[in-house]
């Protein structure tokens, strides 16, 4: 019974933000149709686009599916149902991980066929594409752990003003790695030690970060 | 889980709750099945404390509570079940229509009982098909009970259900509150600081104040023990103090003596002293309440 | 069964005794008859929309002034006994002239003048009554 009930709050939250999720989901489509054609700077803004679409939706889905429930005072609504606040913030991080990877697995498994099936982008972009698409995942756990636990606006804004000013020097860094850079324009994509050490990096600290949020959500006494 | 547990709707045992800037403390409080309590207090006074640490929303401190049966909060899951909870300062989702939060009750609680929603629906004058970010305060908070009483629970657990609301959405409210009583067994905890809406439904009523609970015990007696005595006293003449007088005051001739412990006695003992008790008045359940809690910040101070 | 019930809140008197004196007016008047099946408690109660401890409270005070009777498990009656309806008449007339006599003695009128107050006091009733036919 508790299990449906979880069930429900994970529908109730995909209902709530199915807008922002397939706007997301559009314009990061639109962003790769546009970084096929056209010259250099209009595939680089497409590119831009793409991820940027996704680094947003990595700090507006926290403040809308976690925050709103504080703020809008639908929360007393929430825990007056059969649940815990455990269950409760199992729930969430559910239905808030899958309002994320729901649209970054599809932008990402669409980068990956457009750059399959069209010729302009050569394979050896793909490392690189995952490892830069894997930080706003890192981004959006981190701001959703922050929201999550610190139950404020405060935590929320300075981690998403954290991650999102941060993307660039990121970028910046990690194009300067020469064993990275370098296979860019291979028509093959090179999975080198660097490559796989860097999204192993990433792998770990969304596991540490979910499951710090979570232990320290348990210890929470009090709930409103 | 002992039989004796379940006659009461719950039972709060030495419950202490400590914030920043306010503790409530000490708190004794139980409600036996079947009935209603009204839990009145100023604002502040420590009412939507109490009753979130009964919901299991706040963590006491010490102290122990019961649900139905069900400690809390470690058995709020279960208790919760069994619960319809709703306050003023809860709402729903705006962005959405009436009936998605009545389809999402319908969908997980086996209780729902469709057919008295859609009578709450025309009742209340609500549309089902309408955002309820366009609700005003009163369709808001009685959307809000809607959801709750189509439930059928065990027990009704309301903060301020009838804060801010005009006569007719009061008198409306009230209506489908007491209605719950049709049924045995059913159980209804509501707090306010209206106190005639108090006065007219509760069975027992609970007086709360500062984080402590000063009263509580069934209306009627309440009612019946505190009285106000209108003296006409001569110049000169000292009133002494009796027990059972817990004010009293005194303009040239007149005196009015607050008792909270009402015998024909006091009458007599009065007489004696020479003054003239022109009435012995009964005491709304607002007088009843301002009296006391003056009593009682008096008794602390002292 | 409820309908003409009007309680009030602003009535000094308390609602127990309220909810007492509209049940006896309606057994005086003849619309609830001697040993007829009344309201439950909690039948009442929700109909009135007041608590069940007042209403409790009341059928208490009634039982034991011999007006009804509770039977557990098959409801409340009015009580059979014959005449009920002016005995009750009886009550409250000697409720008004007690009263009237504590008004009297507080004025410190004698009881001879007491008495023939009374009596003009009949006198102009029958008069109105003639007016109104």
């Amino acid at each position: 019974m508790t299990s449906s009930v979880i069930g429900h709050l994970i529908l109730k939250d995909w209902r709530l933000n199915r807008r922002l999720i397939s706007l997301c989901i559009g314009v990061g489509l639109i962003a790769l149709v546009i970084a096929q054609y056209g010259g250099q700077v209009v595939r680089l803004l497409g590119s831009v686009w793409f991820f940027v679409s996704l680094c947003i939706l990595g700090s507006m889905l926290p403040a809308s599916a976690i925050l709103n429930e504080r703020k809008k005072q639908t929360l007393a609504f929430v825990m007056s149902l059969p649940v815990s606040s455990v269950q409760y913030a199992i729930a969430k991080a559910l239905s808030t991980s899958a309002m994320f990877v729901v649209p970054w697995l599809t932008l990402v498994i669409s980068a990956l066929v457009f750059i399959e099936t069209g010729r302009s982008i050569p394979h050896g972009t793909i490392p690189m594409l995952l490892i830069v698409a894997m930080l706003p995942l890192v981004a959006f756990c981190l701001i959703s752990a922050a929201a999550l636990v610190g139950e404020s606006e405060g935590w929320l804004m300075a981690t998403s003003i954290l991650c999102n000013s941060s993307y660039w020097l990121v970028w910046y860094l990690l194009a300067r790695i020469a064993s990275l850079a370098a296979n860019w324009t291979r028509p093959v994509a090179v999975w080198n030690s660097t490559a796989l050490t860097i999204l192993s990096v990433e792998l770990g600290l969304i596991a540490s970060i979910v499951g710090l949020a979570l232990f320290l959500q348990s210890r929470k006494r009090d709930f409103i | 889980m002992n039989d004796l547990a379940t006659d009461l709707a719950f039972e709060l045992s030495g419950v202490c709750k400590k914030y920043r800037y306010f503790t409530l403390e000490d708190i004794h409080l139980k409600l036996p099945r079947g009935q209603i309590m009204g839990l009145i207090g100023a604002n502040g006074a420590g009412k939507s404390t109490t009753i979130r640490v009964l919901m299991g929303l706040v963590h006491q401190d010490s102290g122990e509570v019961r649900v139905l049966g069900h400690r809390m909060p470690a058995e709020q899951v279960a208790a919760k079940w069994d619960i319809g909870f709703a306050s003023e300062d809860m709402r729903l989702y705006d962005s959405l229509t009436l009936d998605w939060p009545m389809g999402f009750m319908r969908s997980i609680y086996p209780n729902w009982d469709g057919a008295y929603a859609q009578i709450l629906l025309k009742r209340f004058g609500l549309r089902a098909e309408q955002k309820m970010k366009g609700f005003s305060h009163g369709q808001r908070v009685k959307a809000s009970l809607l959801l709750v009483l189509a439930r059928k629970p065990q027990l009704l657990v309301l903060d301020e259900p009838t804060t801010g609301l005009d006569p007719v959405a009061r008198h409306e409210i009230l209506r489908e509150l007491t209605g719950v009583m049709a049924e045995e067994g059913r159980s209804i905890l509501f707090s306010s600081h209206n106190t005639q809406d108090v006065e007219q439904i509760s069975d027992q009523i609970t007086f709360i104040d500062r984080g402590r609970i000063i009263d509580s015990m069934d209306k009627e007696t309440y009612l019946d023990r505190w009285r106000r005595l209108r003296l006409e006293v001569p110049l000169g003449t000292e009133l002494p103090p009796l027990p059972g007088i817990v004010g009293v005051e005194r303009q040239g001739r007149l005196a009015v003596a607050t008792s909270n412990d009402f015998v024909p006695d006091l009458t007599h003992a009065y007489e004696n002293t020479g003054a003239r008790v022109q009435s012995i008045e009964n005491m709304t359940l607002e007088e009843i309440f301002v009296a006391n809690v003056e009593h009682s910040r008096e008794e602390v101070e002292a | 069964m409820y309908g003409a019930f009007t309680l009030s809140q602003s009535d000094k008197r308390p609602m127990y005794f309220q909810i007492m004196e509209q049940i006896k007016q309606r057994i005086m008047v003849g619309d609830w008859a001697e040993g007829q099946p009344i309201p439950s408690i909690r039948q009442l109660a929700v109909g009135l929309q007041i608590s069940v401890i007042t209403v409790k409270r009341a059928y208490y005070e009634l039982e034991r002034e011999g007006v009804i009777v509770t039977q557990h498990g098959k409801g409340s009656q009015v009580a059979s006994t014959p005449g009920l309806g002016a005995r009750l008449r009886e009550q409250e007339l000697e409720q008004h002239l007690e009263q009237a006599a504590r008004i009297a003695s507080q004025l410190g009128m004698p009881p001879k003048r007491l008495a023939e107050r009374l009596r003009e006091a009949g006198d102009r009733v029958a008069e109105k009554d003639r007016e109104l036919i």
